[in-house]
């Protein structure tokens, strides 16, 4: 059979690119998985922010069995800006949260944050109102914009980092929480446990945004971050959560829940559901519930109250319409 | 008189915090952060000839090849805190050829929408947040978009060192780094990190952003939006009780002629001796507006 040049060039680019193209959908992006059988979430219901949370929080915690004995525990809160209104995990919470631990046989309870928007840390902290909450010398923030800092190898690979340098409290710490304000958000729909890892991202090295983040995927980025550093557990703060133009110009939604898992693809499932929205239909949490998660709500224990849809979905920008759950769910 | 044995006290809790390598770290840590450096050795300097020095030979020994110094010590990547860096040298007397590298580094880099595909991009496919893509500065880290306050130190650096024979390419940067920061300014005057308007809301500015952003358009003309961004900064900063953003405002309002006692005052209480103050690049820059008008304004630019 002849083969003129010409033709030979053109089939074996084309062979390359089908490959290209195969090796993508076939090659794992991603050398962990945390995927178990089941997962298990708590819905609490909480009317308001009050003195009666550390005893909900209390019983919640329970609930999962929990073994903390000696370990060093890191609160990773939603603290994002100086601003009034639901943009901030409530420091009520916050320190609910660390007291429980401590009682459940935690040694040291490591607060930890690294503000993507507003470079002074300690006015975001003051504002938040967590300064009381530190009083007990066990209980320490870190500014994880300004913590030593130690290049880790991403253990996937969406976004095309392939490294990137992460606090040290992060990587020296036992048992990571993610404590994330129930949110909508204009770049990634969702503002969650794994979209509130973003804020380990340090901003001594990637600046204030963490906009190298955003030139490389936000989404691709939040894969990344939490297939590297896993979240071990998840406390949601969804008293008065954000609809709209959220994260920080968006509206309060009173929802009335916190939601705990021992999973955080189940639990920002398990809040995209209470927000009205299908947890496929966010991209991030879509992908990483085929490793980071249980994504199904076949696959995830309810330890508390039901599941419920709201009766009227969160707010939306137009470009998100799309994330909304059909009634039908 | 009193608030001078404060000065000094605070000074003595700096200098405890050095590293072996001469350089500073943020919090308790070996590992050397150039802004804490940069802002120690200025603050130090002029007091301490053995600081000066240290600074001097800590900042020659970690500068890259290509004329950029990176965020700490271990990186390989140049940063926004060459800007920084070339402050210092240049306040401190050192002009050399570290000085000259550093320049010619600043020159060469831009936020990403400084090249033409992502300026197109910004132009007709990515609207949400409002800004002109024509008008870059300089980024947080190479590969990223323009941002606030990395193009204000670059601009304060690029204003000082070449106060006395500046070239058409430092005099062009200078003028496109001072009409990106007007462009990014919030509706109602003030800066925050960068984005002013986004999905049609405006985002409320931020106390240091905005004093930083004043203090690269210091020289500039007192057009209405310095002006009401002063107003801002004034007023706002009168509630805030951070050591950072009250310290950078004093600098800021200095340089503008403002009256800055009662807000040196103010951060004197708050600081004490300064051991509380942990962050050790807030404690270098508490010094330097405790110290405003009794020493070189670190960030001042001659005329």
């Amino acid at each position: 059979m002849n083969v003129d040049r010409r033709r030979f060039i053109g089939s074996a680019a084309g062979m390359a690119a089908t490959a290209g193209v195969a090796a993508g959908w076939l090659w794992p992006k991603h050398s962990v998985s945390y995927r178990r059988p089941r997962s298990c979430v708590a819905i609490l219901n909480a009317a308001e922010y009050s003195e009666k949370i550390d005893t909900l929080l209390m019983d919640g915690l329970r609930l999962f069995r929990l073994n903390l004995l000696g370990k060093t525990i890191l609160l990773k809160p939603n603290l994002v800006e100086d601003l009034p209104g639901p943009v901030n995990t409530n420091a009520n919470i916050i320190g609910a949260a660390a007291h429980c631990f401590l009682r459940l046989g935690a040694t040291r309870i490591v607060i930890g944050e690294g503000p993507g928007h507003q470079r002074d840390t300690e006015l975001v902290v003051q504002a938040a109102g967590l300064k009381s909450h530190l009083a007990d010398r066990r209980i320490e923030f870190v500014d994880l914009n300004r913590d030593e800092l130690v290049r880790a190898k991403m253990k996937a690979n969406y976004s095309g980092l392939g490294k990137l340098w992460l606090p040290r409290s992060i990587l020296d710490s036992d048992f990571v929480v993610s404590m994330p304000k129930v949110k909508t958000h204009h770049w990634a729909g969702v503002t969650l446990s794994l979209k509130n890892m973003f804020g380990i991202v340090p901003g001594m090295k990637y600046g204030w945004p963490k906009n190298l983040l955003h030139w490389h995927g936000i989404h691709e980025s939040i894969l990344d971050i939490c297939a590297t550093v896993p979240i071990h557990f998840v406390i949601a703060d969804g008293i008065t959560a954000m609809e709209g133009n959220g994260p920080l110009q968006g509206t309060a939604r009173e929802l009335g829940k916190i939601v705990l898992a021992d999973d955080p693809v189940a639990a920002d499932a398990t809040c995209a559901r209470l927000m009205g929205f299908d947890p496929l239909r966010v991209q991030h949490l879509s992908e990483a519930g085929r490793f980071l998660g249980n994504l199904r709500a076949d696959r995830i224990t309810m330890l508390a109250e039901s599941l419920e849809a709201p009766i009227r979905p969160f707010a939306v920008l137009p470009d998100f319409h799309y994330l909304l759950a059909r009634t039908d769910m | 008189m009193a608030r001078s044995a404060e000065v000094s006290a605070i000074e003595k809790t700096l200098l405890q915090r050095q590293l072996p390598s001469g350089g500073w770290s943020f919090f308790r840590s070996e590992q050397a952060s150039l802004e804490t450096t940069c802002l120690a050795g200025l603050a130090l300097g002029s007091a301490s000839h053995r600081s000066a020095v240290s600074t001097v030979r800590f900042l020659k020994a970690s500068q890259l090849s290509d004329g950029g110094w990176p965020a700490f010590q271990g990186d390989s990547e140049e940063a926004w805190t060459t800007a920084l860096a070339l402050c210092a040298l240049t306040v401190l007397n050192e002009t050399s050829d570290e000085s000259d590298r550093a320049l010619r580094w600043l020159q060469g880099m831009r936020g990403k929408e400084g090249h033409w595909f992502w300026r197109w991009k910004f132009k007709t496919a990515d609207r949400h947040v409002r800004f002109d893509p024509d008008k870059y500065g300089w980024p947080w880290v190479s590969g990223a978009a323009s941002w606030v306050i990395p193009t204000a130190f670059s601009v304060v650096a690029i204003k000082q060192f070449t106060v006395c024979n500046r070239s058409e390419v430092s005099e062009k940067r200078i003028h496109l780094g001072v009409d990106m920061l007007l462009d990014r300014a919030c509706v109602d005057g003030g800066w925050n990190s960068g984005n002013s308007v986004v999905y049609g809301v405006p985002l409320r500015p931020h106390v240091e952003a905005t004093a930083i952003a004043l203090l690269a358009l210091q020289d500039e003309r007192r057009s209405e939006l310095i002006e009401r961004s002063m107003a801002w900064l004034k007023k706002e900063v009168a509630r805030v009780d951070s050591v950072s953003s009250l310290a950078w405002s004093v600098l800021s309002l200095f340089v503008y002629q403002e009256a800055v006692e009662a807000l040196k005052n103010r951060l004197a209480t708050i600081m004490r001796d300064g051991h509380d103050i942990r962050n050790s690049a807030t404690l270098a820059t508490a010094i330097l507006a405790l110290k405003c008008g009794e020493m070189i304004h670190p960030f001042e630019v001659l005329r």
